[in-house]
């Protein structure tokens, strides 16, 4: 009985081996404990939050009470509440400094792909901004703009006098412009130094190849860099977009919480959660936040497939060449 | 991370060694039954005490108050241990463990909890005549909390700048105030009003004064909740209205710091030391730091005075409340919750705790600060606590009508600042749109409106 029990056991054992060895489960059995842990962990931490906080954007709620479903209430509120939705005039500043900022990188980018002196001390004061951390960034910038400190004193230096100087941050038709330098001081860097990474790798002997047929730098930009970095011009238009839409520390910090008609749409987000406690509510942002996020990304690819339609297939055809090229001398 | 780890690993370990250790409390003596120097001098324990108050025990004051203690009490030993993240740490540990030391500030338990966690003082009744505050951490008449010292609200003024504007009587109404700051604009180089715009809870702190506009000690907590446009205009200084006024007021007439954006908290401790400021709106807590303020040379030109506004029964109020108060832990065996009750007593009457920190004094015989010499015929008015079945009232509807009155409601005060000084909304549409805010939060939450 027992021995019998144990030639099936054996026999099964041996099936199952035989199971677990073919290429194909092998196959699978791979795939599934490799992505496991990082599905799970996707899982557990970005997607069930996403749908616990879609879940509470349809309470009205606070960190200790659910106080009852309401349904879409929230959402209305935020589209009704005139003093929510209108920050989002707010991130319009953002988003011009984020042009502002990546025609910069782009700039410098390229200019320092040249040949150039000291690209390397160039490059790491560009990017030291982007390590310093966003509060401390804050906590200089206030000062730096305080009336009659370091900005004034560059200034009258010029010769400029200090009555014609503005308030930086109280003057309400220029704090906003002010707030958004700083953001674009603290990510040109790192804009520029992923373009800078994009045009090291277009090889140099079409610029070679380019000047032999006459072109010069601004062609040589035109019609050989440009193409060729177009996915991550993409990658830094949409990064930037997004971020501006999101902008958060420099208004949280310089201008004390937003003070000063300075408050995004990101800033609201907080104060609604963590002073009124309107969880619901915040929620009820968020989701719209992402969705806004994800709407802006999907019009910017498009708008982007169709500006470098042209482009595209140059480069496409430029790549085809080169292989050809590459091919003939081999 | 590393320290929550630290925190948990703690909190088990303690846990465990303790998890023992019963509560006896049959013979913890009341607080008002024993004498202090002649009973327990000789009672041998061991206590810990947490504080808020890491100012005191980094500037070695706390070790001071303990050596003054063992001269009377020398077997009783006291631990202290400074938390900086008081409101929150202290939570953790109460509710973490039953031995967690044995004094400490009590923080924000209902007050329906304090018996699960603290021993009993006396009884309300027999208590209230004695001290000041007493009745703040009380439940069903039973008091678990002695307060360490008391807060009043008033402004921070520089006496010197007062008298050089020619300033020999102190304002008692707005009108009298404004004019005093002009007075200051006009005759010295001092910033008649200092905001603290950029710090933030410094203008919520504003909310504070609104009793002293009533005169009323059911109002923060009861009436203000069920009042119909309690923001709406006053022509004779009394008033909510009339205390945001004020800051409306000067700012609209530049009696404000130049730039409000950019002003600096911890900078301004030393310019009203110095006389480069006026007047600060911020409470009685604030003193002891602008006389002390590191670089600043003249500590005797540092006043406060009570809030310029007079309520309608014509006489001038300064808000008043306890700070934190002393709880002791009912979960440790009786001989150390006997000694804890001796240095808290002792901390109360022998200590001189409250009148060094510049606060109203919890004994009721105690000596008021010299601070509080301007208060002559003002008098200090404690809130009531919320009736019955209304305790979470006034958080709904801070939430429900976004104003956060006493309760981080920056915002809507350094407006008042911003339409001040770009004149873009008259000061009447601001307390009307509040009023808005506040009709519409008490009707969807229901509240009847008296």
């Amino acid at each position: 009985m027992s021995s019998n029990s144990g030639a099936a056991a054996l026999k099964e054992s041996g099936s199952f081996r035989a199971w677990l060895i073919k290429p194909n489960v092998q196959k699978w059995l791979v795939i599934i404990t490799f992505a496991i842990v990082p599905v799970i962990l996707l899982l557990l931490f970005i997607y069930y939050p996403i749908g616990k906080m879609v879940e509470f954007s349809l309470y009205n709620m606070s960190y200790t009470k659910v106080k009852g479903f309401v349904g879409l209430k929230n959402y209305i509120d935020i589209f009704a509440k005139p003093e929510l939705f209108q920050t989002f005039r707010v991130s319009l500043y953002y988003m011009v400094g984020a042009i502002v900022q990546i025609a910069l990188a782009l700039y410098f980018a390229t200019i320092l792909s040249f040949k150039t002196k000291f690209t390397g001390v160039y490059k790491a004061a560009m990017f030291f901004p982007y390590l310093v951390n966003g509060i401390a960034l804050g906590f200089i910038f206030k000062f730096f703009y305080t009336r009659g400190y370091v900005l004034d004193t560059v200034l009258t230096a010029f010769g400029i006098p200090l009555e014609s100087l503005p308030y930086w941050l109280r003057d309400q038709s220029i704090n906003n412009w002010s707030l958004v330098a700083t953001s674009l001081w603290k990510y040109m860097g790192q804009n520029m130094v992923l373009f800078s990474g994009a045009i090291m790798s277009v090889d140099p002997t079409l610029y070679e190849a380019a000047s032999i047929d006459g072109a010069n730098k601004w062609h040589q930009f035109r019609y050989i860099i440009l193409p060729s970095i177009s996915t991550v011009l993409t990658l830094n238009v949409i990064l930037s977009i997004t971020g501006s839409l999101s902008a958060f520390e420099p208004p949280y910090v310089i201008t004390s919480m937003g003070g000063n008609g300075t408050a995004t749409y990101f800033i609201k987000m907080h104060e609604t959660a963590h002073t009124l406690h309107k969880v619901g509510l915040a929620s009820a942002m968020a989701v719209v936040l992402i969705t806004i996020i994800i709407l802006c990304t999907i019009i910017q690819k498009l708008v982007f497939k169709y500006a470098f339609r042209n482009s595209g297939t140059d480069s496409a055809k430029t790549k085809m060449k080169r292989k050809q090229f590459s091919k003939g001398v081999n | 991370m590393k320290r929550f780890l630290g925190i948990l690993l703690s909190l088990l370990l303690v846990c465990s060694a303790f998890s023992f250790a019963s509560a006896e409390g049959a013979d913890v003596p009341a607080f008002d039954s024993f004498e202090l120097g002649k009973d327990y001098t000789d009672l041998t324990a061991k206590i810990k005490w947490l504080t808020h108050r890491t100012d005191l025990v980094d500037n070695g004051a706390i070790t001071q108050y303990v050596a003054e203690f063992n001269k009377v009490y020398p077997n009783i030993t006291v631990e202290v241990e400074g938390i900086t993240d008081f409101a929150q740490e202290s939570l953790i540990r109460l509710t973490g463990s039953d031995d967690w030391g044995d004094v400490m500030g009590i923080p924000a338990v209902e007050l329906s909890e304090l018996s699960t966690y603290f021993a009993p003082y006396g009884t309300l009744e027999a208590m209230k005549d004695t001290y000041n505050f007493i009745d703040n951490k009380q439940f069903e008449g039973v008091v678990y909390g002695v307060p360490t010292t008391g807060n009043a609200n008033g402004i921070v003024y520089n006496k010197a700048v007062f008298a050089a504007a020619g300033i020999t009587e102190l304002p008692k109404t707005p009108d009298q105030f404004i004019a005093a700051l002009q007075a200051i604009k006009d005759k010295t180089d001092a910033i008649p009003l200092y905001t603290n715009y950029a710090a933030g809870w410094t203008m919520g702190a504003w909310d504070s004064y609104l009793p002293a506009s009533v005169g009323d000690a059911d109002f923060s907590n009861n009436n203000f909740l069920h009042a119909k446009d309690p923001f709406s205009a006053t022509t004779d200084g009394t008033g909510p209205y009339a205390v945001y006024k004020i800051l409306y007021d000067a700012t609209a007439k530049g009696l404000i710091e130049d730039d409000y954006t950019t002003t600096d908290w911890e900078g301004c401790k030393p310019m009203i030391n110095n006389g480069q400021i006026g007047c600060m709106v911020l409470g009685s807590w604030a003193f002891s730091q602008m006389r002390d303020a590191v670089g600043g040379e003249h500590p005797e030109d540092v006043g406060y005075m009570p809030f310029p506004v007079t309520a309608p029964d014509g006489k001038q109020y300064a808000p008043s409340g306890a700070d934190y108060c002393y709880g002791i832990n009912c979960k440790v065996d009786a001989s150390r919750q006997t000694a804890a009750m001796v240095f808290v007593k002792w901390m109360t009457y022998e200590s001189n705790f409250a009148y060094n920190e510049g606060g109203i004094p919890i004994v009721k015989t105690g000596n008021y600060p010299d601070l509080y010499s301007s208060f002559g015929d003002c008098d200090f008015l404690v809130q009531n606590v919320a009736a019955e079945g209304e305790d979470s009232l006034k958080d709904e509807m801070n939430a429900e009508s976004t104003l956060m009155i006493d309760n981080g409601g920056n915002e809507k005060v350094q407006k008042i600042v911003e339409h001040g000084f770009n004149g873009d909304m008259s000061f009447d549409d601001i307390m009307n749109s509040w009023n808005e805010l506040w009709s519409d939060a008490q009707e969807s939450l229901g509240v009847a409106v008296r």
